[in-house]
């Protein structure tokens, strides 16, 4: 058993297609939010994935700090969507 | 790559898809949050078998603060306007992603490289986002900001009615 550049893709795919059934599927809008984290999972697992099996030239790490950079942009972003959703609206 | 981390991987991708669907299918704020903090281990422990122990720990805490953010009991909640022939559209249009983006992985002619990095990566990691990197970790860091101070000022209450006029 063996993890190759194609199954780590294939992975990202996956994860990037539930995260975008999750956002289409939702009817509430938070909820649909919630596919915003997973998407951006399966995007930084691709990176990660090139970081791993495919970087040969350059700064071979790369792929991690975008990882990071995408996981800390989803928080940020699901921060603010909840945060307009639970907005009370004017008395 | 050894058996061990192959293990790891598939056993945390099959963990981080079950905990997606389950997103996607539970109802209520708790059991949801709880299912994208699953997702968010799975993911996780993807990362951390392909040697990317760093990035592992931050999605593993930006996936449990966004679970705990939406398992938040309080918010209102927002009904979008589409209708169900357009989420129906949009389920498919996940679906044939899926399909293309599995397609371009099996048929695309990738390049194979050896790793040299350690497993776990958090001083060249931070060496690339502090030196190399550090106008795009600007940008993250100044639309963390924005992020949290609209949702600061979204999450202000107004103060209830009576309370108002009694304090008049």
């Amino acid at each position: 058993m063996t993890v190759t550049l194609v199954s780590v893709l294939f992975v990202s795919a996956a994860l990037t297609a539930i995260g975008a059934f999750i956002a289409a599927w939702k009817r509430e809008l938070t909820a649909a939010l919630c596919g915003l984290p997973v998407m951006f999972a399966g995007a930084g697992t691709a990176f990660v994935g090139v970081a791993r099996f495919g970087a040969a030239s350059g700064a071979p790490l790369l792929g991690q700090e975008m990882a990071v950079l995408l996981a800390v942009a989803a928080l940020s972003a699901v921060a603010l969507g909840v945060g307009l959703a639970g907005r009370e609206s004017p008395r | 790559m050894d058996s061990l981390h192959a293990i790891g991987f598939y056993v945390s991708a099959a963990l981080a898809g079950a905990g997606g669907i389950l997103t996607a299918f539970l109802g209520g704020h708790w059991r949801r949050g709880l299912a994208l903090a699953l997702t968010g281990l799975g993911v996780a422990g993807i990362y951390a078998s392909l040697s990317a122990g760093f990035a592992a720990v931050v999605v593993l805490i930006c996936f449990v603060a966004a679970g705990a953010l939406v398992a938040k009991p309080d918010y209102r909640s927002v009904e979008q306007a589409a209708g169900a022939v357009w989420r129906q559209l949009g389920a498919v249009g996940a679906a044939l992603l899926f399909i293309g983006l599995a397609y371009a992985a099996f048929r695309g002619q990738l390049a194979h490289a050896i790793f040299y990095g350690g497993p776990f990566g958090a001083v060249s990691v931070g060496r690339l986002l502090f030196a190399h990197d550090g106008v795009a970790t600007d940008a993250i860091g100044g639309l963390v900001l924005v992020a949290l101070v609209g949702a600061a000022l979204a999450w202000r209450r107004e103060r209830p009615r009576d309370e108002r006029e009694t304090r008049r």
